[in-house]
């Protein structure tokens, strides 16, 4: 595989294929015109039937919003027409999610579970025959699906799950295991299931194959589990307690299961990251309007430095998400052949620059924000799940330091199991090294960005050249001992992450320059001028830690609470 | 059956306060708001489609047509009514203030000659302009029956009639139209049951309001056809009948004022008021 068929893939190695990225994604008047229109209905659907604050004091979704969303078509959006679905692509899906989480976030994790994974496993890897039995009842919202990956002992470490399928010589499968925290679980109809068709010694090496389960082949659901956030949501377990099921029930290659987990995740991060676009404006819009209405000391509380400094910030963050998410869709729209770096990195920014908006937000309103019957508090516990599944954001920073470090075609099964037992193979290391010295030459250029944008260039430049310096000097120091230096891998995941979101920003900007000239972009400049500087200081921050630190100090400190048992200090 | 519906691009209602009238109160000024379709329009195309079909399917040999006089960009809100299920699209293009509800009703007249409807439903009024003129004109000029700010519609069941419910002073009248017909319709009309076509089950229940478009059918909408064509096609004299003079603002709401008792209140709405 080239390096040039991931962007970021190919800025590990110091290199810059600005054609992926330049121009930045835009849809054709058709696709606009036809999202728009969805969107029109969707905001019209939610005016009059969803109340968010009914939905999470009931912990459910009412049957009638339930079958209003199913009579709008949304439980086909991304299936294809040939099924009866809408036939979305990358892009137009993540801006139906976006308004949906903005609306209500319940909504839009039931939604996403059941067609960025469940849904979109089975046309992706369903044979045509699976298609065709499962999808169209999907579309039409008559099936609920959803993808049950997590148990008990295999949460991060999803290879390890314990969940087996053992093939009969009547050609059956006989299933046996149980999931927990199913999204979904406590009516979905078709489960996308993993288990082990290896034996569960520990010697075995452990392969996963992915079946479709029905629910009517003897499917047993928990209770609803009572949680944090996103309460109108069914998180539920699910048992398999011996079920003989078709042999035809695979989904994909068998023993290739975790091909079909990781390849799918990378959509559902991808809508999950365009969720946290829509709660964020939705967080912007109600701090907007308090902060102009409520005074104190005689004047709007939106006047004070610190107000404005929250909102800026917020403003700044959420464009350079927003750009970060469209940039992506619109490279698995244009069938680029790896973007599960760039969906990892969004999901990882959007759900932590969420959480600190949220947070913000809930400052601003304060006393109000921290009450009941105002949103905050509500949109405060909703937006915390997402830098927990889907991959939690330490395992998905493991993920895109040690796939761009490892270069292109290793997915989270090897990491997963390069955490347990440190990477095999890591002789690719050496290759890696000769295809850096592409940049040793010097620093790679953008040509293609508005001069406009030149320090912006300059430090995305300068910094990519630093960038691959550095990744490849980790690599001659810690060798394959990189897989458990995971500071290091925050370090360059982080790194990473800020230059994908300086990039977007710049090719986004341009854009908007080439449209509207350099006057009518002025707001565009600002909002990637002001991210940028925020960058910068992470990135000084970042690339300065490489030589100097304190990880030793801090694991140390980490290592001696384990022991004491905890904080063991008193001033008495 | 076929009904022709006339729908008319206007500034999003919902954010009227928004509205800036130009220098000279020559115009008003609509920048910023979000274009939609005329909201009594949108009611039209709803009791069209509830007249046109057996709850959910198309009526076999029924057909909604849409027109629209504006900019090129209102086929987006034709496209949204054939998204909400009707069947094509005529776009005359015009230039808003080049039209009144005399031309509008004149050019309705010439496309009711090609287009044979059985039934022309409109919207009262439209929410800019807020003549309502149209729908009385254009019965007048094609001698229909007509009847405006319908609350309810039946069909006959031999399709050659139908009833139509107006809401007065007091109560409702019902009139008997003989088709073709004209008929004008106010908010009531898209209540679950204000429309009865005598082929969609009693029992059907529809939701109150019109119709949000589902994601099949707006890709489906993609491939209906709009006609477009210069209003100048239809061969009208162009010269307006009314004309606008000056536009203003509403006065702006004071701010409120708290009094202390009973008697400050009272002396304020003697000196101040002046009403008592
Ligand atoms: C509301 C909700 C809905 C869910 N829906 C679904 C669903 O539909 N389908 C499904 O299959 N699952 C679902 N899950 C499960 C979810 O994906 C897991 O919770 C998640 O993957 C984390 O697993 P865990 O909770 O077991 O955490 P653990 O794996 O136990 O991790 C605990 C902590 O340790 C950290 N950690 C673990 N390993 C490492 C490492 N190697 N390096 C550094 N840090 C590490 C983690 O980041 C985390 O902070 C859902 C969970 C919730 C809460």
């Amino acid at each position: 595989m080239a390096i040039e068929e991931s962007f970021l893939k190919s800025v590990f190695y110091g290199a810059i294929p600005e054609e992926m990225i330049f121009p930045y994604p835009e849809p054709g008047r058709d696709a606009r015109e036809s999202t728009q229109l969805m969107l029109e209905s969707v905001r019209e659907f939610a005016r009059r039937e969803i109340d968010p604050a009914a939905i999470d004091r009931e912990g459910a979704i009412s049957s009638a919003v339930m079958q209003g969303l199913k009579e709008l078509g949304l439980f086909g959006a991304t299936i294809s027409t040939e099924y009866g679905g809408a036939g979305l692509d990358a892009t137009s899906y993540a801006r139906l999610i976006q308004e949906i989480s903005g609306i209500d976030a319940s909504v839009a994790v039931t939604l996403g579970a059941h067609l960025a994974l469940g849904a979109k496993s089975i046309a992706m890897f369903g044979s045509e025959a699976q298609r065709k039995r499962y999808l169209p009842k999907l579309a039409r919202g008559e099936w609920v699906a959803a993808f049950a990956l997590t148990e008990p002992g295999a949460g991060s470490d999803a290879a390890n799950i314990q969940t087996r399928a053992v093939r009969q010589a009547n050609g059956l499968y006989h299933l046996d295991g149980h999931k927990i925290w199913i999204t979904n679980g406590g009516f979905a109809d078709v489960f996308t299931v993993f288990a082990r068709t290896t034996a569960l010694d520990a010697r075995t090496k452990p392969k996963l194959t992915s079946f479709l389960i029905d629910r009517e082949m003897g499917v047993r659901s928990g209770p609803n589990e009572p949680k944090l956030g996103i309460r109108g949501s069914s998180t539920t377990s699910v048992y398999f307690d011996g079920l003989e099921v078709p042999g035809d029930s695979v989904l994909g290659e068998p023993g290739k299961g975790f091909k079909v987990a990781m390849e799918v995740l990378n959509f559902g991060r991808l809508g999950l990251a365009a969720g946290c676009v829509g709660m964020a404006r939705k967080l912007i819009e109600l701090s907007v309007d308090r902060v102009q209405e409520r005074r104190a000391f005689g004047r709007p509380i939106g006047e004070f430095g610190l107000v404005k400094d929250k909102v800026a910030r917020m403003m700044a963050e959420t464009w350079a998400l927003e750009s970060m998410v469209y940039l992506t869709t619109g490279l698995v729209d244009a069938k680029v052949p790896d973007w599960s770096l760039e969906s990892a990195i969004c999901k990882i920014f959007g759900s932590e620059m969420l959480w600190r908006l949220v947070n913000d937000a809930l400052q601003i309103a304060a006393g109000i924000g921290y009450m009941g019957a105002y949103p905050y508090e509500r949109m405060l516990r909703d937006s915390r799940i997402n830098l927990i599944f889907e991959g939690t954001n330490e395992i998905l920073r493991a993920f895109v330091a040690l796939s761009g470090m490892q270069g292109p075609g290793r997915q989270l099964a090897e990491v997963s199991r390069a955490v347990r037992e440190p990477i095999k193979g890591f002789g690719l290391l050496s290759d890696f090294a000769m295809q850096r010295a592409r940049s040793a030459f010097g620093r790679e250029r953008i040509h293609r960005a508005h001069g406009l944008l030149r320090r912006e260039v300059v430090l995305f430049e300068e910094h990519v050249a630093l960038f691959s310096k550095n990744v490849d000097k980790v690599l001659r120091k810690h060798g394959k001992d990189i897989a458990e230096m995971q500071y290091t891998q925050r370090r360059v995941a982080d790194i990473a992450s800020d230059l994908y979101a300086l990039a977007a920003c710049i090719s986004r900007s341009t854009r908007a320059i080439e449209r509207k000239g350099e006057e009518g972009a002025r707001r565009e400049l600002e909002l990637t001028s002001a991210f940028a500087n925020m960058v910068e200081k992470r990135l000084q921050a970042n690339v300065a830690a490489f030589d100097g630190n304190d990880d030793e100090l801090l694991k140390g400190l980490a290592g001696q609470a384990y022991l004491d048992g905890g904080y063991t200090f008193d001033v008495l | 059956m076929k009904i022709l519906v006339p729908l008319k691009r206007t500034a999003d209602p919902d954010n009227a306060n928004k509205i800036k009238i130009a220098a000279g109160g020559a115009k008003i000024v609509t920048d910023g708001l979000e274009p939609k379709i005329n909201p009594f329009d949108e009611y039209a195309v709803e009791a069209a489609l509830r007249l046109t079909e057996n709850a959910k399917t198309r009526v076999a040999g029924d057909k909604v047509t849409i027109v629209s006089f504006g900019p090129k960009e209102a086929a987006t809100n034709i496209r949204t009514a054939l998204a909400m299920g009707a069947d094509d699209g005529l776009l005359f293009h015009a230039d808003d203030e080049a039209l009144d509800g005399d031309l509008v009703a004149r050019a309705l007249a010439k496309v009711v000659e090609t287009q044979k409807p059985d039934l022309v439903i409109l919207g009262k009024q439209a929410v800019d302009g807020d003549s309502n003129q149209v729908g009385q004109i254009l019965a007048e000029l094609l001698q229909w029956p007509s009847a405006t700010f319908a609350m309810s519609i039946e069909l006959a069941k031999d399709k050659k009639s139908v009833i139509v419910g107006r809401e007065v002073d007091g109560g409702v009248v019902k009139l008997k139209l003989e088709l073709p017909a004209v008929i004008t319709v106010d908010l009531r009309i898209v209540a679950p049951k204000s429309v009865v076509n005598n082929v969609t089950p009693a029992t059907h229940v529809y939701s109150d309001g019109a119709r949000y478009a589902p994601l099949p059918m707006i890709i489906k909408a993609k491939t209906k056809p709009i006609a477009e064509a210069p209003i100048a096609s239809l061969g009208l004299d162009a010269t307006l009948k009314s004309k606008y003079h000056t536009f203003e603002l509403p006065p702006a709401r004071k701010a409120g004022k708290k009094v202390k008792d009973v008697a400050e209140l009272v002396g304020l709405l003697k000196s101040e008021a002046k009403v008592l």
